[in-house]
């Protein structure tokens, strides 16, 4: 498998704080990494360095450039959608395609025009005219248009209705993702990705909390759902978290077998929010 | 792959066009428009209206007045019917045929001594009382002082806004997300400001002064003489355009690190463009003056600047011919030099100082 992203010992500090701090970082070729994380965590940040947007101490390899300087060769084989709503808002649709199609050479702009043909966003239109759910679909249309080998998503769903926010992972699942593209995508929405996802990375205050494979996840961590007596002692095995369910408790614990905790009550796998919540925990987030 | 390059930069300058196209294009043949309108009228109306009535019958008065035919044209403004009396009369003596050359004394020294400033100036001012007099120079000029001056300012208003406001919309990160580096940004909106907005402005200029021409003729028409003999037979076209465009380019290469600070301004700026354009140039200057007691930075911009040239135009510079010859080579090269240190410092800020 080829490495397409390598990060080490990258940090970046504004003034006294650190938004990355001595991250290291390797995604393959054909990966989904989840990247999340709360509020402040340094997501968007990690993001930019990776996209050669922002200065950084350490080193990144992105598919054999260095963003920092490299950023406009690299963006021929990367692709970003880096917030929703920035798109120029005093062009029209058609305008826009024109641009990508004079400065992308692997902008294709049939694939482009099929993939708005379904939708209300319609030639002549104005971007300012276009709600935000028709923005994301515009902007979407051009990335799937782009024969990247990278694409990053910073929250590409923010503010987005529940119909506009499926429809974009479908969209990107169905018709963009193959073994040979990478996707990194930061999100709020953990629920809505975790089934396309392939790896998960979790951050905190800068710091890389955890990166492991779907696989990986499902083999270390379980979640048991205690309820009666079995609480207190499901609660004296060691746990990295836990939450209140109706009529006991659920516990999620790391590097324990299923099968020796199947007699305190139900095993699953957690999910990666329910994860997220035990890694990170509430008091360090806001505390 | 050059084939790929340019065809970017081009697509880039159409980015431009299509962000600022009230102002680079509309503006320019609107007003040129407009000019011709207003010309119009002076010439069907000219008694009613006056500025450029007046001026094309002073210059056709004047005209006759030293060369050739004199004509005094009487108008009653007291009666209701439009009532025109016109006298021409024969001039006995030939006219020097360098009397009718319009693009003599066209070219003017900036920068000079004053004394020999004001003297170049005054033979190229414009719409000067005593100057040129008996050629349509001076109302050709008025109309190219004029869409020059708007030139300027729509040129400073795009390249304090084009690095600045995609900042603060934050479609700079839209843009960043395509394979063009900051150099190339940087020099499609430099290329912008320093020669396409001037093609298309002085296209306009031109355009708006074959309009006064054909007006002027229209108007000694109506006086029963023969246009074509009075008018065009002694406009050298080739030459006006000639001088109208070489003096922009040299201009332009005056402005170029004017420009070239409105462009860093425009990357520097966290609020306020305009300020970060002003406030150092008005604080070094005040310091100089404070502690040293020089005034060389004010020199230096003031240098740089389109300046009141004492004819009465209010901008001073090669507005139209150029004069090679007298330029301060060094002023010009260290201009440049500050021209190319600012746009290397713009490059530096669009690619890692850019969020507001």
């Amino acid at each position: 498998m080829d490495t397409i992203v390598t990060a080490s010992e990258v940090t970046r500090t504004f003034g006294q704080v650190r938004a990355v701090d001595h991250v290291d970082l390797e995604i393959g070729a054909g990966a989904v990494l989840g990247l999340i994380g709360p509020n402040g965590a340094g997501k968007t940040t990690l993001l930019r360095t990776l996209l050669g947007l922002t200065d950084f101490e350490g080193t990144i390899d992105v598919l054999g450039a260095d963003p920092r300087t490299e950023r406009a060769s690299l963006m021929e084989q990367v692709c970003f959608i880096a917030d929703t709503a920035v798109l120029p808002r005093w062009m029209r649709v058609d305008q826009l395609i024109d641009y990508v199609s004079g400065t992308h050479p692997r902008f294709d702009r049939e694939l482009a025009e099929n993939f708005l043909r379904t939708t209300e966003v319609t030639p002549k239109r104005r971007i300012r005219q276009l709600s935000k759910g028709m923005m994301v679909q515009l902007h979407l249309a051009l990335v799937m248009a782009i024969d990247a080998r990278l694409l990053v998503l910073d929250e590409p769903t923010l503010g987005l209705d529940i119909l506009f926010r499926k429809r974009f992972f479908e969209q990107l699942l169905n018709d963009y993702f193959d073994d040979e593209r990478t996707i990194i995508i930061s999100t709020h929405q953990v629920e809505e990705v975790q089934n396309i996802l392939t790896e998960v990375m979790f951050m905190n205050h800068g710091q890389v909390i955890l990166h492991k494979s779907m696989s990986a996840i499902e083999e270390e961590f379980v979640e048991l759902h205690a309820v009666g007596d079995a609480v207190a002692r499901a609660e004296g095995i060691p746990h990295v978290g836990k939450r209140s369910i109706l009529g006991g408790k659920a516990l999620i614990y790391e590097g324990i077998a299923a099968e020796s905790l199947a007699p305190l009550g139900e095993i699953r796998t957690p999910s990666v929010s329910d994860l997220f919540v035990a890694k990170v925990g509430w008091e360090t987030v806001h505390g | 792959m050059a084939d790929q390059q340019s065809h970017r930069l081009s697509t880039l300058m159409q980015r431009e066009f299509q962000e600022y196209r009230n102002s680079l294009l509309w503006t320019p043949l609107a007003i040129a428009a407009a000019l011709a309108f207003v010309m119009l009228l002076s010439v069907l109306f000219a008694n009613r209206i006056s500025a450029m009535g007046d001026v094309i019958l002073r210059v056709i008065m004047e005209d006759h007045a030293v060369h050739e035919v004199n004509i005094t044209i009487n108008i009653d403004d007291e009666e209701t019917s439009v009532k025109r009396d016109y006298r021409i009369e024969q001039q006995e003596d030939a006219v020097d045929e360098r009397e009718w050359d319009f693009s003599r004394g066209w070219s003017f020294k900036p920068d000079r001594e004053s004394a020999e400033a004001k003297a170049v100036d005054d033979g190229a001012g414009g719409e000067d009382e005593e100057g040129d007099a008996g050629s349509l120079n001076p109302l050709l000029n008025m109309v190219h002082n004029f869409m020059l001056m708007v030139l300027l300012l729509v040129s400073a208003n795009y390249l304090l806004g084009c690095l600045f406001n995609d900042r603060r919309d934050r479609s700079i990160l839209f843009w960043k997300s395509m394979p063009v580096s900051e150099w190339q940004e940087v020099a499609s909106k430099f290329m912008v400001a320093m020669l396409v907005a001037p093609a298309i402005f002085i296209a306009a200029s031109v355009l708006a002064q074959v309009a006064s021409t054909l007006l002027a003729m229209l108007l000694v028409w109506r006086m029963d003489k023969d246009p074509f003999d009075l008018v065009l037979s002694h406009i050298q076209f080739g030459s006006l355009l000639f001088n109208q465009v070489a003096g922009w380019l040299l201009t332009a290469l005056w402005l170029a690190p004017v420009y070239a600070w409105l462009l860093l301004a425009s990357a520097a700026a966290r609020r306020s463009p305009f300020m970060v354009a002003i406030a150092p140039v008005i604080g070094l200057f005040v310091v100089e003056s404070l502690f040293l007691g020089t005034e060389y930075v004010g020199n230096a911009v003031a240098r740089h600047l389109p300046h009141g040239n004492g004819g009465g135009t209010g901008v001073g510079f090669y507005l139209h011919g150029p004069d090679w010859a007298a330029q301060d080579l060094a002023g010009l090269g260290l201009g440049l030099l500050f021209a190319a240190a600012a746009l290397w410092v713009t490059v530096y800020l669009r690619r890692y100082r850019f969020e507001l």
